[in-house]
């Protein structure tokens, strides 16, 4: 394995340890973090005028995702 | 502000409604799309359906949602350092051309994905997301 694959795949293992940690350090009582959860949910209310543009822009960009892993 | 998650926060929870239900039907179309290769016309179709399902839930007030916070305090920043990494490294891979030595996160996942179990679990993993994601 070349380092540079071995860099890269440090790098988005780092991201998800580090997201994980956040999330714990988040659930811990009275934390000042939010958790993941509740930053989704608040972005996901963004609103321009009646169109839940965040709640669109999440949905959209979960069913890609899926899409992209599973179908393509 | 008029936000129809109030609405719908408030309307009545169904019998069906709960995690010892919905988590066995999350499974059951996990494993029917752990069976389904990459690029097959069913796998296309399977994963449009169930994604167009839950976005046609998801945008709808049909289902009870948790009410969303107000704010979100300065804790929130700590968020931005993990995807951050995550965004450089997929951002810059992608635009190697994603390459055996410079590869995308998806590019690294596809091996793993063609191990049935794994894309079955890959699967139940997308569907609790999405219905996570419709409840908030």
């Amino acid at each position: 394995m070349s380092v540079s694959r071995t860099i890269v795949i440090a790098g988005f293992l780092a991201a998800i340890v580090g997201c994980a940690v956040v999330e714990a350090l988040a659930r811990r009582k009275d934390s000042r973090i939010p958790t993941l959860g509740d930053v989704c949910a608040y972005v996901m209310g963004y609103e321009v005028g009646r169109v839940p543009v965040g709640r669109i822009g999440f949905f959209g960009f979960w069913w890609w995702l899926g899409w992209h892993l599973f179908a393509r | 502000m008029e936000h129809p998650t109030e609405l719908a926060a408030d309307a009545p929870s169904r019998a069906w409604d709960r995690p010892v239900v919905t988590l066995p039907v999350l499974a059951f179309l996990s494993l029917v799309g752990g069976q389904l290769p990459s690029f097959s016309t069913r796998a296309n179709v399977y994963t449009i359906c169930l994604g167009g399902a839950m976005l046609w839930l998801g945008l709808g007030n049909r289902l009870p949602r948790r009410p969303p916070p107000t704010r979100l305090g300065p804790g929130a920043a700590w968020w931005l350092l993990p995807v951050a990494v995550f965004g450089i490294f997929e951002g810059a891979t992608f635009l190697l051309g994603s390459t055996p030595e410079y590869p995308t996160f998806s590019k690294l996942a596809d091996p793993l994905l063609e191990d049935r179990l794994l894309r079955s679990a890959g699967y139940f993993a997308w569907l609790t997301g999405f219905w996570v994601l419709v409840r908030r």
